[in-house]
């Protein structure tokens, strides 16, 4: 399979959708959101259940009408266009097979809603179900696969047509973690062989993490951040991007002064320099994000006293008390040094460099209420 | 933020429930064409006859059948419609019962479901036509056997003989819902001390208690709308409906049948939607209460030998009833000369009876595949659609059983006599009579459509809920159209629920009297007007050929549907059986 057109671009332009909550008031699911994906990008929305992801993707498919705002599909306006004209390929959570139609024709139905019939249809459908490794299983029923062996048809259905954007609604959420971890490999090998631009939605971090060239944190209908995962994971926009994105303990103290990208602060009585955010000021109160993973357990002059320990196997949790702050801290090296327990006090230094002092006005608590059951 | 008024907002619903959609061009035709169906077919003539009932000259006709010196009538009515319904209720109950709950024998419970559901395809006077032969004055097993002077017309025959035939019905729904009761509810009542009666009594009843009151509120209905049995059993008991026969028939008197139709319209239209409200709050515990198991057997043996042997009795009569039927369409006069006969059989084969046996065939082998069709159309744009009036549409074709037959007869006399004209330009010609369009045939396929495409809805609309709309949504972003996705996914996903729609609106279709009774003609003669001309004729012989020839078309037709269009499982059918008569 390759594609003779460049790769698309999306363009989302302040999409917004409107919903009536049962007592008939208005209730913002997508609100206010631009995005640009590049062509052949694989873009993650990525927030928890009521966040708005799971609207803005099906926006993008067109099962829902935006209630204001376009979608661009390499410039054109595509937002008042039918599902069944958009040529976008979309993978279901529930998988979405047709049960009454063999492997073979489930692959084969779109193509044969474009007139694809004969020895061209076997072959495409054949290399299609080859990609996904699913070679010889042409004359099965759905029923008769496993599940993971059905999310393979049901991506192998959605590429078949060589869709302009593959959408992915939590595809993997209904399998257990092992296949998970297998499958997302093999959705971003197949997705960079082809270099489809595709987005997918999901509320696993890992998964997001794993996947994507960039990821688009949601909040509450809002676009928290976007950018490379690494970038994310490293520098949050916001307080909720921090934590929800990996583990974090934020520590609120004063910016003592700037220099190049870096923020002097006192953390725990130590004057340290922190990369910042843009736009955060020369002096006054800021939050620190500090990675569990950013605190070395067993070393270094400061003190701390253990509240709660947990073995994980690859890894020792703690829960530290220090300067009347309570800090989520991981020991990869617990091996070397023995688990500590409840009570003992322990030596503890952080890694500063890995910290990160949010920007201004962004570290308010985490999300309001959750919109029941929307993902 | 771009600030368009938000048009209407789409109701907040969970993304896995989000399954109704606008809809496109394609499947927009077929809601216009569904539409212009319910609007021309059910609701003009029932407001054309609403109309006349409500003119000036109405007024003192109202009287005479309220307050008035026939004001007996609509108490008889009622008196009639609660006697059969609890009845009836009771007997369906006492089935679903013993089906579900008494251990006994495979071979012998479906026998006793075969001949519970035989009422269901046989015609609608069959059973009163043995009850005459076997009860009557001259009745085989009354003076014959007993030597008594045993008068069955009146309201005793009626509730025996119309009890008989409708509580197949509250059976089919009730051992569906017993069925669904989660047997761990019983095992924890017992676990904490309850005694197999308290069981009953505090947990099994109450739970069963919408299914009982949804079955007693239809078979009401059923009752009250019923026309054959009153006109054959009632002898000096007039019902609205057997009323309404006279007026019409006996006296050409319209206006008279108006009145009396809107009587019978009211508390009707009124039970049928209360039954409604009950069947779905039925439902509601039939899908919450996943069965972990099968259902507690009843293992107190008094009981269950009380109640096996009740069942059996009424088993025991309704086999004594066929087997008349069976007999007496081989004899002469059955009863008081039995000799046997094929005279009988040619008449209805051979002889002046094929044009109707013939004609009542084509009729509703046309009805059947078009109302099969927009019933499962009607369902798809309800259940998946998005649009303005989706209730209103849902609501109008339901109107098709919650309204008496006879209120459509009276409806299509006053709608359809005379050509619709706009501009000098016939929009409809004249339908009805022997002068109407194909000898009136026209009109009453329509009214078998009618009358039928409630049972496709209801049954396709309980398919379509069961199937994840993510897989017509897939079907879409595939490239197919609405209507591509309907005809390639949908109906075939919904096939069970499709057949038994085409069976149900057979079977309906032949066995409809009370809304053809009207409409018949000279040229277009249908089957059960002819049982009725041949009984009131005391041609018994040939009334019974014809009930025995209906039972047997219906019977194939049904074997011909499956071989055509099902492979379906046992348990499909038997799923779909339920929610066909249970869900209307």
């Amino acid at each position: 399979m390759t594609r003779t057109s460049a790769p698309a671009v999306v363009r989302l332009e302040r999409l917004t959708k409107q919903f009536r909550s049962p007592e008939g008031r208005p209730v913002m699911a997508v609100d206010d959101v631009s995005l640009e994906f590049s062509g052949g990008t694989f873009v993650t929305l990525l927030g928890p259940s009521g966040c708005g992801k799971t609207t803005t993707l099906r926006m993008i498919a067109g099962f829902e009408t935006p209630t204001s705002g376009r979608i661009l599909v390499d410039g054109a306006d595509v937002s008042r266009r039918t599902p069944d004209k958009r040529e976008m390929g979309m993978v279901f959570q529930s998988y979405a097979l047709f049960p009454h139609l063999t492997v073979f024709e489930n692959v084969a139905y779109g193509l044969r809603l474009r007139r694809r019939s004969g020895a061209a249809l076997r072959e495409a459908v054949d290399r299609t179900l080859e990609l996904v490794g699913l070679t010889g299983l042409g004359r099965r029923r759905p029923s008769e696969l496993s599940g993971g062996q059905q999310q393979r048809v049901a991506l192998a259905r959605a590429m078949a047509i060589e869709p302009r954007v593959l959408l992915f609604d939590e595809p993997l959420s209904n399998l257990d973690a092992k296949l998970r971890v297998s499958l997302r490999a093999e959705i971003r090998r197949i997705q960079q062989t082809l270099g489809i631009t595709s987005v997918y939605v999901t509320h696993d971090q890992s998964e997001a993490m794993a996947l994507s060239d960039v990821v688009v944190v949601m909040n509450a209908g809002r676009v928290e951040q976007s950018g490379p995962p690494d970038d994310v994971y490293r520098r949050p926009a916001t307080r909720f991007v921090a934590d929800f994105i990996g583990r974090a303990n934020f520590v609120d103290t004063r910016v003592l002064g700037m220099s190049d990208g870096h923020a002097e602060v006192d953390l725990f009585g130590q004057r340290v320099r922190v990369p910042a955010a843009p736009g955060v000021s020369g002096a006054g109160p800021a939050t620190v994000v500090v990675r569990p993973e950013s605190i070395r357990v067993g070393v270094g002059e400061l003190q701390a006293v253990v509240r709660r320990s947990t073995f994980l196997g690859p890894m020792a949790e703690y829960e530290l008390e220090a300067g009347g702050q309570l800090l989520a801290a991981v020991d990869p090296d617990w091996m070397g040094r023995g688990l500590h327990d409840p009570g003992e006090q322990v030596a503890w230094s952080l890694r500063s460099e890995q910290g990160y002092v949010l920007p201004p006005g962004t570290s308010e608590e985490l999300p309001p209420e959750e919109l029941e059951g929307e993902g | 933020m771009t600030t368009t008024a938000p048009a209407a907002l789409e109701p907040l619903e969970p993304a896995a429930k989000r399954r109704r959609r606008a809809i496109d061009p394609a499947m927009a035709i077929a809601l216009a064409l569904a539409v212009a169906f319910v609007m021309i077919a059910i609701v003009w003539p029932i407001v054309a006859m609403v109309g006349t009932s409500l003119s000036p000259e109405a007024f003192p006709v109202f009287e005479r059948y309220t307050v008035g010196p026939q004001g007996q009538i609509l108490v008889n009515t009622v008196i009639l419609g609660i006697s059969v319904a609890a009845v009836g209720t009771l007997i369906g109950f006492l089935f679903a019962y013993v089906q579900v709950r008494v251990p006994l024998p495979r071979r012998l419970k479906q026998g006793m479901h075969v001949l519970a559901l035989l009422p269901i395809v046989s015609p609608p006077f069959a059973l009163a036509l043995a009850a005459i032969v076997l009860f009557g004055r001259a009745g085989i097993i009354t003076r014959d056997l007993l030597g008594i002077d045993f008068n069955i017309y009146g309201l005793h025959g009626m509730v025996l003989v119309m009890s008989l035939s409708f509580f197949p019905v509250a059976y089919i729904s009730l051992s569906g819902l017993m069925r669904a009761l989660d047997p761990a509810l019983d095992e924890a009542a017992t676990g904490l001390g309850a005694s197999r009666w308290r069981t009953f009594r505090t947990v099994t009843f109450p739970l069963l208690l919408p299914g009982l009151a949804s079955g007693f509120l239809l078979l009401f209905v059923e009752a009250l709308a019923d026309l054959g049995n009153p006109i054959v059993l009632g002898g000096n008991f007039q019902v609205l409906a057997s009323r309404m026969y006279l007026a019409i028939i006996g006296q050409y008197d319209v206006l008279g049948g108006a009145v009396l139709g809107i009587l019978l319209l009211v508390p009707s239209l009124i039970v049928y939607f209360v039954h409604r409200y009950y069947a779905e709050r039925a439902s509601v515990v039939s899908v919450t209460g996943k069965p972990s198991g099968r259902p507690a057997e009843l293992t107190h043996r008094p009981t269950a030998f009380v109640l096996t042997a009740l069942v059996l009795a009424i088993c025991a009569l309704i086999v004594l009833m066929y087997g008349t039927i069976v007999f007496g369409a081989f004899t002469n006069l059955v009863g008081v000369d039995n000799t046997l006969t094929t005279k009988n059989f040619e008449f209805v084969l051979f002889g002046y009876g094929l044009e109707a046996v013939s004609d009542t065939v084509l009729l509703a082998g046309i009805a059947t595949p078009l109302a099969g069709l927009l019933g499962v159309v009607v369902a798809f744009l309800v259940v998946r659609g998005r649009f303005w009036g989706r209730g209103a549409l849902d609501f109008g074709t339901m109107l098709g059983v919650a309204v008496p037959g006879t209120v459509f007869g009276i409806g299509y006399l006053l709608s359809f006599n005379t050509p619709v004209e706009i501009g000098g330009l016939t929009i409809i010609p004249k339908l009805t009579g022997g002068a109407g369009l194909l000898g009136g045939a026209v009109a009453i396929v329509l009214v078998y459509i009618v009358r039928s495409v409630p049972g496709g809805l209801r049954t396709g609309a309980a398919a379509l809920q069961q199937i994840d709309p993510t897989i017509e949504e897939a079907s879409v972003s595939l490239g197919a159209d609405q209507a591509t996705t309907f005809r390639r996914v949908v109906l075939p996903l919904i096939r069970p629920a499709f057949l038994t729609g085409l069976i149900y609106s057979f079977a309906r279709s032949m066995t409809a009297i009370s809304a053809i009774i009207f409409l018949t003609t000279p040229q277009t003669r249908i089957m059960t007007q002819q049982i009725l001309n041949e009984t009131n004729a005391a041609r018994f012989g040939n009334a019974l050929a014809y009930c025995v020839l209906l039972i047997v078309i219906v019977v194939a037709a049904i074997g011909v549907l499956y071989a055509v269009i099902g492979s379906s499982t046992r348990t499909e059918r038997a799923a779909d059986a339920s929610t066909a008569v249970g869900g209307i």
